[in-house]
């Protein structure tokens, strides 16, 4: 096994200790930071996102993966800063109104930061004027939203008809994900975007970016 | 279209609502052919749902009106297939209005606490609940870790919610959802009871007998119920409301 293989299968297997003795080990031998993270971390989170979406992986699994995830990046985050890697952008993230969780959210802010993005987190339960608000606070350039459920998954139709309302609709790129939504769903309620799992959504981002 | 005169009726229902239909059912006699409940867990794993409804479908061998004891369930009947059958489906995106007695019901719980963690009789039962799950995760990873992903899990929760559909099940019920609710005071959520009521399954019953003679729905069921006619399959869009 390669060693990039390893950190990925480290990641998989929520190897909260070993991924980032990896990713050191990886580091000593030159291996470049971003190469770890595309090659390495993302390659593992994206299979523990396929295998949770299929029932293969459960709620502990993934949130050992995402543990083993966020030790990694803490080591990796000042090489890859130092390796040059530049800000791509602005994006806001949030749970939308009625929903709280905040997993798989706060995971895509991980991969997104990652990617280089920074990342404004409105945390969970977030109204669609406290979007609107936002978005006119910070200015991004790509606005991320998570629903886990079916009877909250609506909210996100009703935070874009508010953006849009707002006159801010046009300057924005918006994603979405979550357990229930999928592509339809996310055409259907006039969203650019859908991410079927933490590294899809960080993917998007950097299209949207124009950083692909 | 929907197929003309009489249908055979074929219960195909979770187990939660299992002594409401049980109950309900044998008001109708002989025109219902055959009742499967199906178990709890199934909607643990949405993705793997419909393929074992699927199944369950499949072994009808007479073209029937079926009728599906289950909300959309995290999509978890996304896909299904009628096949021959024509299906009706209760437009709710889970059971908790089947439990309370209406969608309207669950709406008005559901925006007053949206962080609200329902349990009911069935559930109690089956230990499907936080303290079971704990009870779970220990041997496997210990108490640490396992109160650790039991957090991740439910620190943002704010209520525990005991549903029942008589009195009398409250009172039999209470003992084991206040321990329940003793283990979740750790993340500050409060417990409440509700008497729901067999309303919605009621009229489910009634939508599937007026169905299965031929006659039509009526507006107001309409908007509660879905039909699913032969060769169609089911879609999240449909029971958004």
């Amino acid at each position: 096994m390669s060693e990039l293989e390893q950190i990925s299968t480290a990641i998989l297997q929520g190897e909260e200790e070993k991924a980032p003795k990896l990713v050191n080990r990886a580091l000593r031998r030159k291996v470049s930071a971003k190469d770890i993270l595309e090659n390495g971390l993302l390659v593992g989170m994206g299979e523990v996102g396929v295998r949770f979406r299929a029932g293969d992986m459960f709620v502990p699994e993934v949130l050992m993966s995402a543990e083993a995830m966020r030790a990694s990046m803490e080591l990796l985050r000042p090489e890859l800063i130092s390796e040059g890697v530049k800000l791509v952008g602005k994006i806001l993230m949030g749970t939308v109104k009625g929903d709280l969780h905040d997993i798989g959210k706060s995971l895509v802010n991980m991969m997104c930061e990652g990617a280089g993005f920074e990342v404004i987190d409105l945390g969970f339960n977030a109204a669609p004027e406290k979007f609107v608000e936002a978005i006119k606070e910070h200015q991004p350039q790509i606005v991320g939203m998570s629903a886990m459920l079916t009877t909250t998954m609506r909210a996100m139709g009703y935070t874009i008809k508010a953006i849009d309302e707002a006159g801010l609709r046009d300057r924005l790129k918006i994603m979405v994900g979550g357990a229930p939504v999928d592509a339809e769903f996310a055409k259907r309620i006039g969203a650019d975007g859908y991410g079927s799992n933490a590294p899809a959504g960080a993917e998007l981002a950097k299209q949207f970016a124009g950083a692909a | 279209m929907l197929p003309k005169g009489k249908l055979p009726v074929v219960v195909i229902a979770c187990q939660v609502l299992e002594e409401m239909l049980d109950r309900l059912l044998p008001e109708h006699g002989r025109s219902v052919s055959q009742v499967t409940f199906m178990d709890y867990g199934l909607h643990r794993v949405p993705s793997k749902m419909a393929g074992t409804l699927q199944e369950a479908l499949g072994k009808v061998e007479e073209p029937s009106l079926i009728v599906l004891g289950y909300g959309l369930c995290g999509n978890g009947l996304m896909g299904l297939k009628a096949g021959k059958h024509t299906l009706l489906v209760p437009r709710t995106d889970d059971c908790i209005a089947l439990l309370l007695g209406s969608y309207k019901a669950y709406r008005h719980e559901f925006a007053t606490v949206p962080g609200t963690y329902y349990l009911s009789k069935g559930w109690l039962e089956a230990g499907s609940h936080p303290l079971s799950e704990y009870e779970e995760y220990l041997p496997k990873y210990g108490p640490k870790e396992a109160m650790w992903i039991m957090d991740m899990q439910y620190q943002n929760y704010e209520r525990l919610m005991l549903v029942t559909h008589t009195p009398a099940d409250l009172v039999e019920y209470r003992p084991a959802a206040q321990q329940v609710a003793r283990f979740c005071e750790r993340w500050e959520m409060r417990y409440e009871e509700r008497v729901g009521s067999d309303a919605y399954v009621r009229q489910l019953v009634e939508a599937a007998m007026a169905l299965s003679q031929g006659e039509e729905l009526s507006q107001a069921a309409r908007r509660d119920f879905i039909v699913i006619p032969p060769g169609s399959e089911i879609h999240q869009d449909q029971f958004i409301r």
